[in-house]
């Protein structure tokens, strides 16, 4: 087991964000972390990431995170927040190379090079960062933290914080996909905060619902994207289509002049069959 | 090739050029001044053979050999902890000022000549001459240790917090000063007002002796905490996720700057704008990279204020004006050409 | 005094002899009332360069500055090849004058001077240290009998008149003189007092504190003419010694420095005190 989470909490100002989750991540497997505003997510994802205090007990590699040398730490575990801001006139380049390791082998250069041209950011290596777009950086982030971890020994975890939100549909695609293959290629664990339902179905191995601090639920796209558990968890309604490339998928229903949801009068998606 | 695909020429001509610019200062600077000397005799002291004048070797060797090291120290020392502390805080305004490094020198420093004859006697005693060099350094370490105390939330150091202190700091030590202004007799008003404008004047090599070592130190360590804070400009998360110890490196930022910055308040009073438009100033032309923003900030922001020390002392000659003034009057208009001609921090 | 004198004197040859005989010493002179001392002798052509405290007789003006007295820097006092520098025990910093010494210019510190007595002193020792006692006796004897005569005038006023000293320098500083002054001394010189107690040193002005203190006469050290604008100042116009006409408005220089002008300042403040009977009226 690449990352195993126990009854873990975490509390901030008082107030338990985080309620005793458990769960596990193996090798090459690609997690996805659902959940409404405030469900806790990103506060979980902090924990593992090491900027919260935390109670219960989290383990890389059956190794309490507390004990790794924080070197040693940065090879296996790579985190990308949800937001990064750079001030300061750093390139792109430079930004990536920040996420190579001290002691990683010395093919940096190379390692560097594909990322940014498997992210489409190969073009503005030598571009300032704060003149990029917010899908730019985004995509830029990526690669330095994948840069981190890409060529080291062992068990890898990457952490992503809604690693999409600033990126068209395009990018959204090539994005997750790139992640998906290095999770399958490389055995990497992938844990990620998503937003995008759709997004989640499509990529996920496997997904995990948060609310209240809770986890509320656990499993295929299939067997969680349902219209009860979105009415439940997110309070609103939806019919859930399952498509021909063998994914469901969420069509949220309109709200009508009287406030009721209405069904779409010729729905714009047919039914698999 | 030189430059590269941004635009900006590589790290390694503009290290040629400032240390070509730091030679040349240096020779300017010991060559030139009030007392005129012939440059047969100035290559005879360096030979150390006899000069013709007898006292050029006093003014060559005591006087402007002191005063060009102590400048070139005082500058490099101020313009690496503005660029650590702006790294640190990630905002290009932070400057040894912010964190009341300077502010808690000072008021150590006008303490002892407001009070060395009455409350602060027995420190007078106790130092002799070296009484307010000693006490800028200790006044100026305490209020690190002070800032970094109050920012302290059980072993983390909040940045934020560290910054809301020093602008307390600043305003206690500010107000104390103040305090001590009033009660200063009128000679004592004159001697802190000509040392809160920052001098030079009288340096010599018992200055160094109790300023280099401190300085040098600092400038030393400022290189190791490159990377990290390089990792700093990603935001203050990114630096643990990185594998660096967070903490650590903030001490470590801290310290060297309260080390570095008491030292040369301690010798040279209050000097400004060096450690704002330095590093500014590298960043502007090489990029945010540390490794590359320290080591250019020291040498350019050692050749800056020995090249404005050498200014200030011949405009007026045979009078000479005091250094903070002369550093301000060429930094703040060239500070705002080039924020004018950027409009990109 | 006598034998002070008589060392200063043998310092004196022995620098005049130093000085290569015949040539004339090069003399710079950091201290404004020094520096009226050596004008005053008719030795100015000595000098090669004074300090920013020097603005008086005006002819100092074509004179090369060295800068300020407490930041005297030490090449730029060197380059104008000085054999002896003769400045006031204010002089700073130390390390300058220390090199200066050990440059082979001769730096001679005379003390502070708060009494006409000292003033006169200071005068005989500038005239030995520039190899001319013999005129620096005579015009001591001169500004002495100049003193005794006011002085004898003041003591038989029998009065302590009350003197608000105001010293206006710098841009808008107004400050009252306190205990300790230079000011207070002059005021001493004349049997007048300060009207102003508590205070130690020159402080920011305080506008209760001048209507509280109900002068008999006030006095006005200006730094520049026209410096101190009574407009700003209503509380001092509406005192009774200001519409009465016992004011002085002054140089600060002259005032303060107990320089050869002593004597005028001396006579300067007392003819704007009251006689006793003005104070008795103003008493009761």
């Amino acid at each position: 087991m690449v990352l195993s989470v126990n009854n873990v909490s975490v509390s901030l100002e008082r107030s338990r964000i985080v309620d005793g989750i458990d769960c596990h991540l193996k090798a090459g497997e690609l997690l996805m972390l659902l959940g409404p505003n405030g469900a806790g997510k990103s506060t979980l994802l902090k924990a593992i990431s090491g900027d919260l205090p935390y109670g219960g007990s989290v383990t890389l590699s059956g190794r309490e995170l507390g004990q790794w040398r924080p070197e040693r730490l940065a090879r296996q575990r790579a985190v990308m927040p949800q937001r990064v801001e750079v001030n300061f006139p750093l390139t792109v380049e430079e930004v990536v190379q920040l996420g190579r390791p001290k002691m990683a082998p010395d093919r940096s250069d190379l390692v560097v090079d594909e990322l940014m041209n498997e992210l489409d950011i190969g073009h503005l290596r030598h571009r300032l960062v704060p003149g990029l777009s917010g899908g730019e950086q985004q995509r830029l982030q990526l690669a330095r933290v994948l840069a981190q971890i890409i060529d080291s020994p062992g068990d890898r975890l990457l952490l992503l914080d809604e690693c999409t939100s600033a990126l068209d549909p395009a990018h959204q695609q090539m994005v997750l996909d790139l992640v998906r293959r290095l999770a399958k290629a490389e055995g990497m664990a992938v844990l990620a905060v998503v937003h995008d339902l759709n997004l989640a179905a499509q990529f996920a191995d496997r997904l995990l619902v948060m609310k209240a601090g809770r986890l509320v639920h656990e499993g295929s796209a299939r067997e969680v994207l349902t219209p009860e558990l979105l009415e439940t968890v997110y309070g609103f309604t939806a019919r859930v289509v399952e498509l021909e490339e063998g994914y469901p998928m969420v069509v949220p229903r309109r709200r009508g002049p009287s406030g009721a949801y209405t069904a779409p009068a010729n729905p714009s998606c047919r039914q698999a069959s | 090739m030189i430059r590269d695909a941004a635009g900006r020429l590589g790290f390694a001509p503009y290290l040629v050029v400032a240390l070509l610019a730091a030679v040349l200062v240096a020779l300017v600077s010991i060559t030139s001044g009030a007392y005129p000397l012939a440059v047969a005799d100035i290559l005879s002291v360096i030979a150390g053979r006899e000069a013709s004048d007898p006292v050029a070797s006093m003014v060559l060797l005591e006087v402007r050999m002191p005063r060009f090291l102590l400048g070139f120290l005082v500058g490099a020392v101020l313009a690496v902890s503005g660029a650590l502390l702006q790294g640190l805080f990630r905002n290009p305004l932070a400057d040894p000022g912010l964190i009341g490094v300077s502010a808690g020198a000072s008021l150590a420093a006008i303490a002892v000549i407001v009070l060395g004859n009455t409350w602060l006697g027995g420190w007078l005693a106790m130092t002799g001459e070296w009484a307010l060099p000693i006490a800028a350094f200790l006044g100026g370490s305490c209020t690190v240790l002070l800032a970094w105390r109050i920012a302290d939330r059980s072993g983390q150091t909040s940045v934020a917090t560290l910054l809301l202190a020093g602008i307390a700091i600043n305003a206690v030590a500010g107000a104390a000063t103040g305090l001590l202004t009033f009660y200063a007799n009128d000679e004592e008003l004159r001697s802190l007002t000509f040392w809160t404008m920052g001098s030079l004047g009288h340096a010599g090599w018992d200055d160094l002796l109790v300023g280099a070592p401190f300085m040098l130190l600092a400038l030393l360590v400022a290189p190791w905490l490159a990377r990290p804070l390089d990792a700093f400009l990603l935001g203050e998360s990114v630096v643990g996720h990185l594998g660096y110890r967070t903490d650590t490196v903030k001490k470590a930022a801290i310290l060297v700057v309260g080390l570095g910055v008491g030292a040369a308040v301690a010798v040279s009073g209050l000097i400004g704008f060096v450690g704002l438009v330095v590093p500014h100033l590298v960043r502007q032309l090489l990029g945010a990279s540390h490794r590359v923003v320290l080591p250019l900030s020291a040498l350019v922001g050692g050749t800056l204020l020995v090249a404005a020390d050498s200014l200030a002392r011949v405009v007026v000659a045979p009078a000479e004006l005091p250094i903070g003034l002369m550093m301000a009057l060429i930094g703040g208009p060239f500070f705002l050409a080039l924020l004018l001609r950027t409009k990109v921090i | 005094m006598k034998s002070r004198v008589v060392a200063l004197f043998l310092l004196a040859t022995v620098f005049v002899s130093s000085a290569q005989a015949g040539d004339p010493p090069r003399v710079v002179t950091a201290d404004g009332a020094i520096t009226e001392i050596v004008y005053r002798l008719g030795l100015e052509s000595l000098l090669v360069g004074v300090d920013t405290t020097s603005g008086y007789p005006e002819q100092t003006e074509s004179l090369p500055k060295v800068g300020y007295l407490r930041a005297l820097p030490f090449e730029g006092v060197l380059a104008l090849k000085p054999d002896l520098l003769i400045t006031s025990e204010q002089a700073a910093p130390q390390e300058n004058l220390d090199r200066l010494a050990r440059a082979g210019v001769q730096v001679e510190r005379l003390p502070s001077v708060r009494t006409p007595k000292a003033a006169l002193e200071r005068i005989e020792s500038v005239g030995s240290l520039l190899g001319n006692e013999a005129r620096a006796a005579r015009l001591a004897a001169e500004l002495r009998s100049k003193i005794n005569r006011i002085q004898k005038a003041s003591s038989a006023r029998g009065n302590e008149p009350k003197v608000l000293f105001i010293l206006a320098a710098g841009n808008h500083s107004v400050m009252l003189a306190g205990e300790g002054t230079a000011a207070s001394a002059l005021l001493d010189s004349v049997d007048a007092v300060n009207a102003v107690s508590g205070i130690q040193g020159y402080k920011p002005a305080n506008r209760e504190a001048i209507l509280a203190s109900q002068p008999d006469a006030i006095v006005i050290a200006e730094s520049t003419p026209g410096q101190f604008e009574i407009r700003s100042w209503p509380e001092v116009e509406r005192l009774e010694a200001w519409q009465n006409g016992r004011r002085l408005v002054a140089d600060s220089m002259m005032l303060l420095g107990f320089g050869p002008r002593l004597p005028d300042a001396m006579a300067a403040v007392n003819s704007v005190l009251p006689a006793p009977s003005d104070v008795a009226a103003n008493d009761s």
